[in-house]
């Protein structure tokens, strides 16, 4: 079973490249993507909040 | 109509905008493939990962160059307008990496919430936050240096031009190393089989290998 880390980061990878790389013709008008701080944010999430329950089953 | 940009492609592989549903706007050497836009406000993200199986479509059937999502043109003669000012150097852009494919390289901690967050819970005392900082800062020292062995060890295995190669170590608090390898089709198999081997000998990340996709690292916006 994969975790969360080979779940989540490879999304984030793709959204960074699909958001920040790639042609870029001058000029036109940039469109703006509702939620991709959240898609960020909500895997940071994810990553962290099973790392939190990993670290307290491990100190129960 | 409002247009989405896709992906250039050269002007003599334009055709395959018929069978995939775009509108192909031609300048002399390259042409770019868009769709219609008709989304009010912002895009979703639908629309983000939408955007990423169309140039995998695009790509699948001829070389070409992607566009960063967002990109879009009141209509086909702005963008003809947009595209004539750099057809030279996205034809050059093209000749040189529209066959190549990217293959995206993520090494992520396993142990990813060990950095704690500065702005986690108030320390009690001052003594208490100074040994927080510097605890977190030998932490982040110690990734940065791990981070960096790694990326040698990466490049050693995947033996590749280093033009070829970009990559940037520790970008987010869960991952090592984010690299991207521009390669051939013809390669895919035996570098993901070495790197598969060396994910295997670096215990504390996990490691990813991504592809192929089109060439989004290397398409150099100007």
């Amino acid at each position: 079973m994969r975790d969360a880390a080979t779940l989540d980061v490879p999304l984030v990878e793709l959204v960074d490249r699909l958001l920040n790389r790639g042609v870029v013709l001058t000029g036109e008008l940039t469109i703006s993507v509702a939620g991709v701080d959240l898609v960020y944010l909500g895997l940071s999430v994810v990553l962290s909040s099973v790392e939190t329950i990993r670290g307290a089953g491990a100190e129960i | 109509m409002t247009l989405l940009l896709r992906a250039i492609v050269a002007t003599e592989d334009a055709r395959v905008a018929a069978e995939l549903g775009l509108t192909a706007v031609p300048a002399t050497g390259v042409a770019a493939l868009a769709s219609a836009w008709e989304t009010a406000g912002a895009a979703a993200e639908a629309d983000l990962l939408d955007h990423h199986r169309v140039i995998q479509a695009i790509f699948g059937r001829v070389p070409c160059l992607p566009a960063r999502f967002g990109s879009v043109f009141a209509d086909a003669d702005a963008l003809g307008v947009r595209l004539a000012l750099r057809e030279k150097d996205l034809a050059t852009q093209l000749a040189r990496l529209g066959h190549r494919c990217e293959l995206a390289i993520t090494c992520a901690w396993r142990d990813s919430g060990r950095v704690a967050p500065a702005t986690s819970v108030p320390a009690s005392t001052g003594r208490a936050y100074l040994e927080r900082g510097v605890a977190r800062a030998r932490t982040q020292k110690e990734r940065q240096q791990r981070a960096d062995e790694i990326v040698a060890r990466l490049l050693g295995e995947l033996a590749v031009d280093p033009a070829f190669i970009r990559h940037r170590t520790c970008p987010r608090p869960a991952v090592a190393v984010s690299m991207s390898a521009l390669v051939t089709r013809d390669e895919i198999d035996e570098l993901s089989s070495r790197l598969e081997r060396l994910g295997a000998q670096l215990p504390d990340v996990t490691t990813v290998v991504q592809g192929p996709w089109a060439p989004y690292t290397f398409a150099v916006s100007e």
